[in-house]
């Protein structure tokens, strides 16, 4: 992979795209270039690892150090790191995760790097990269949420990919009154639930109530977010959900849909190597963007962004910039984003993704059809508190939705504690 | 002190008895068969709900054939041989020497120094993990295996202390005075005389700190991180990706991590028990 990456390195500078970054510069980069990443799994290690080798490769002046940090560990320590003797890059979230970093000044405000023509090819996360006007971080991967569903079932059953909520609920009348549950879903863990809320209230309220919503600004009490769950009662009325949901983890809920006995799954895209695992090939296997519920609001999609961020307190601004642009560069992200590295989608609009069904279906839609903009997901959107205590609420409402007085209360307490 | 033999119980009893072992025995072993059959499964059995099934087919040589050559399980294992055998011979070298000297010579601070080496063993190690991290980090020693050898051994001298201490104790003073008589010196005592009277108890307790060490999983995860540092027992959990776990690989990889203390425990069985029991009951 690293001769690979090299290679079109050489024909990237060749053609002379990064001529606008080396002349920004004027002079070549020198001195040490330290990163710490949390890219701690095997295959995203690999992967940072061979970014970290192949960019000193480009600039023989620079000594490039990296860290890498186990991906929770990082989630305590990286306020500490940013703090006293700070490296020059980072890995972080995008959207409201980095607002503690963002609001502490410890991220360097790098708006001047997205005004560059080069960064045009980014503007899907452009919102997502943006706190207070300015841009705070990099992208360099993101993966599709959406429905995944049973293509072989919705045939037999005369079905089509639903495009509105009306159809939405008529396919899945059609699957439970043949004995077959519409959706699987585990909330053990919580989180799952929170991807049914983001599309939910997104396609309700839209994007923009959603992301006030998760900045605090608008009360849970309040008739839309109502709205929402009145519209997400209609599936758990009717029986849409499995039973006992609550006792599985995401990965116990596949075999309800492997065996047949649930017909979707709202997931991310990582859903789809342990289906095909299970058996589940192509023709049996498809994908739909979430429907429409409310006409009048573009599409929101959730695609968590994985980023690079530069510290205030950086030692060596020119080299982290410069590693920001390698690491965003079209050729870069088609590399580290091939299903033999991380096997999730390039940002860069420019890259070419592999021959992958799905990869091809959420590169489309995440590039062409979320015009409302990117969630990052409940958990990286909304505040880590409210997020914790808000995903509680929604995995009762999904067991219990007459206790939703009661759990939009709490969620409000909530939220008027920690956004006061 | 010991439960009477079978033999001597009514036949009732003995024949209940040979029935329910077998039942008592398959429950306790219960979670380790199912890893078992887990490690031989093939991961399309997880995603399909067949957890408790026979295996939809029989993968154990490409599940155990990935831990071997296609992951960092060796190293891994290799990390937790030279974690814990330095361990297992700091901790009982030092704990003879200060058994030694806690059990022969009569000073005025034995008993209280006896004692602390005592309460160290009453203190949950749990609370020390900030102090510590911050300790091996500020010495350099973090996410190292010198650094996790040192404080193994550091914890484990208490509990070794009192357990040699104990056992030189009970040795005949006499053979001591005897070799006092001869002129002898007292390193000479202890390496010539003492020491191979030890033998029993250095087995026991080696083989018993060699059993503690090798499962350590807190210290391990608290103290280093990645594959140049980590023992096996932290390392399984590399076999999870960032969105799934591969329980077939995880179960073939804490079979293989359990194997060592295992083969030990039946190599070493008597000195095992005697090191449970040892000083327990003279």
């Amino acid at each position: 992979m690293h001769s690979i990456l090299k290679t079109s390195l050489a024909a990237l500078v060749a053609a002379g795209v990064v001529a606008s970054s080396a002349a920004a510069d004027g002079h070549a980069l020198a001195g040490e270039l330290n990163i710490i990443s949390d890219m701690s799994n095997p295959a995203p290690r690999a992967v940072m690892e061979g970014m970290a080798a192949d960019f000193g490769a480009l600039h023989p002046g620079l000594e490039v150090n990296l860290t890498i940090v186990d991906r929770e560990a990082w989630k305590t320590q990286i306020r500490n790191a940013l703090g006293a003797n700070p490296p020059d890059v980072v890995n972080w979230y995008a959207a409201n995760r980095m607002r503690p970093y963002v609001d502490a000044g410890l991220f360097a405000d790098i708006s001047d790097l997205w005004a560059e023509p080069a960064f045009e090819a980014l503007a899907s996360t452009k919102g997502a990269m943006t706190l207070d006007g300015a841009q705070w971080g990099v992208p360099y991967t993101y993966y599709q949420w959406g429905v995944y569903y049973r293509k072989d079932i919705f045939e037999q059953y005369g079905l089509e990919e639903p495009s509105n909520w009306a159809e939405e609920l008529a396919n899945c009348q059609v699957l439970l009154d043949n004995g077959v549950k519409c959706y699987t879903i585990g909330t053990k863990f919580l989180w799952t639930a929170g991807g049914w809320f983001d599309y939910i209230n997104s396609r309700t309220n839209g994007y923009d109530f959603h992301v006030a919503l998760a900045r605090g600004e608008v009360e849970w009490t309040d008739d839309r977010v109502r709205e929402t769950f009145a519209n997400w009662r209609q599936l758990i009325d009717m029986g849409a959900f499995i039973d006992d949901h609550q006792n599985f983890s995401w990965q116990e809920a596949l075999p309800f849909m492997v065996n047949g006995e649930a017909a979707s799954y709202l997931m991310g895209n990582f859903a789809v190597a342990a289906m095909r695992d299970g058996g589940l090939d192509d023709t049996k296997l498809d994908f739909y963007q979430f429907p429409v519920i409310n006409p009048d609001v573009d599409f929101a999609e959730d695609a968590p962004t994985d980023t690079f961020h530069i510290p205030s307190g950086a030692q060596n601004m020119d080299a982290a910039k410069e590693f920001l642009r390698f690491v965003t560069s079209a050729d870069v992200q088609t590399q580290i984003n091939g299903g033999d590295a991380l096997g999730q989608l390039p940002v860069n609009a420019n890259s070419s993704i592999d021959d992958d069904k799905f990869l091809a279906q959420g590169f489309d839609m995440l590039s062409n059809n979320a015009g409302g903009g990117i969630m990052q997901f409940f958990d990286r959107d909304f505040d880590a508190e409210m997020a914790s205590v808000g995903m509680e609420g929604l995995q009762e409402f999904m067991v219990f939705p007459d206790n939703l007085d009661d759990i939009l209360e709490r969620l409000e307490e909530t939220r008027a504690r920690i956004y006061q | 002190m010991f439960p009477k033999p079978l033999e001597k119980s009514s036949r009732t009893w003995q024949i209940s008895y040979q029935l329910l072992l077998p039942f008592a025995l398959i429950l306790w072993l219960l979670p380790l068969l199912a890893v078992a059959n887990f490690s031989i499964k093939p991961e399309a059995d997880f995603v399909n709900g067949n957890y408790w099934g026979l295996p939809s087919s029989f993968e154990a040589f490409s599940n155990y054939g990935r831990v071997f050559f296609d992951s960092n399980m060796p190293r891994y294992l290799l990390n937790s041989l030279f974690i814990t055998i330095p361990t297992v011979i700091g901790a009982v070298a030092l704990s003879c020497m200060a058994g030694f000297a806690l059990g022969i010579y009569k000073f005025k601070s034995n008993l209280p120094i006896f004692f602390i080496f005592i309460a160290g063993n009453f203190v949950p190690f749990q609370i020390l993990m900030v102090p510590v991290r911050d300790l091996t980090i500020s010495m350099n020693l973090y996410d190292t295996k010198t650094g996790l050898v040192l404080f193994h051994i550091a914890f484990q001298t208490g509990f070794c202390t009192l357990f040699m201490r104990n056992f030189i104790r009970a040795l005949p003073f006499p053979l001591i005075e005897a070799a006092r008589v001869e002129g002898i010196s007292e390193w000479r005592i202890f390496l010539y005389v003492v020491l191979p009277l030890m033998k029993p108890a250095l087995a026991a307790l080696a083989v018993l700190i060699f059993t503690f060490i090798w499962n350590d999983y807190f210290w391990a995860v608290v103290l280093t991180q990645g594959p140049d540092a980590q023992p096996v027992t932290a390392g399984i959990t590399e076999f999870n990706s960032q969105f799934r776990a591969a329980y077939h690989l995880m179960s073939a990889g804490s079979i293989v991590a359990a194997l060592p203390p295992v083969v030990m425990f039946f190599l070493m069985q008597k000195h095992f028990i005697a090191g449970l029991t040892l000083g327990a009951v003279k």
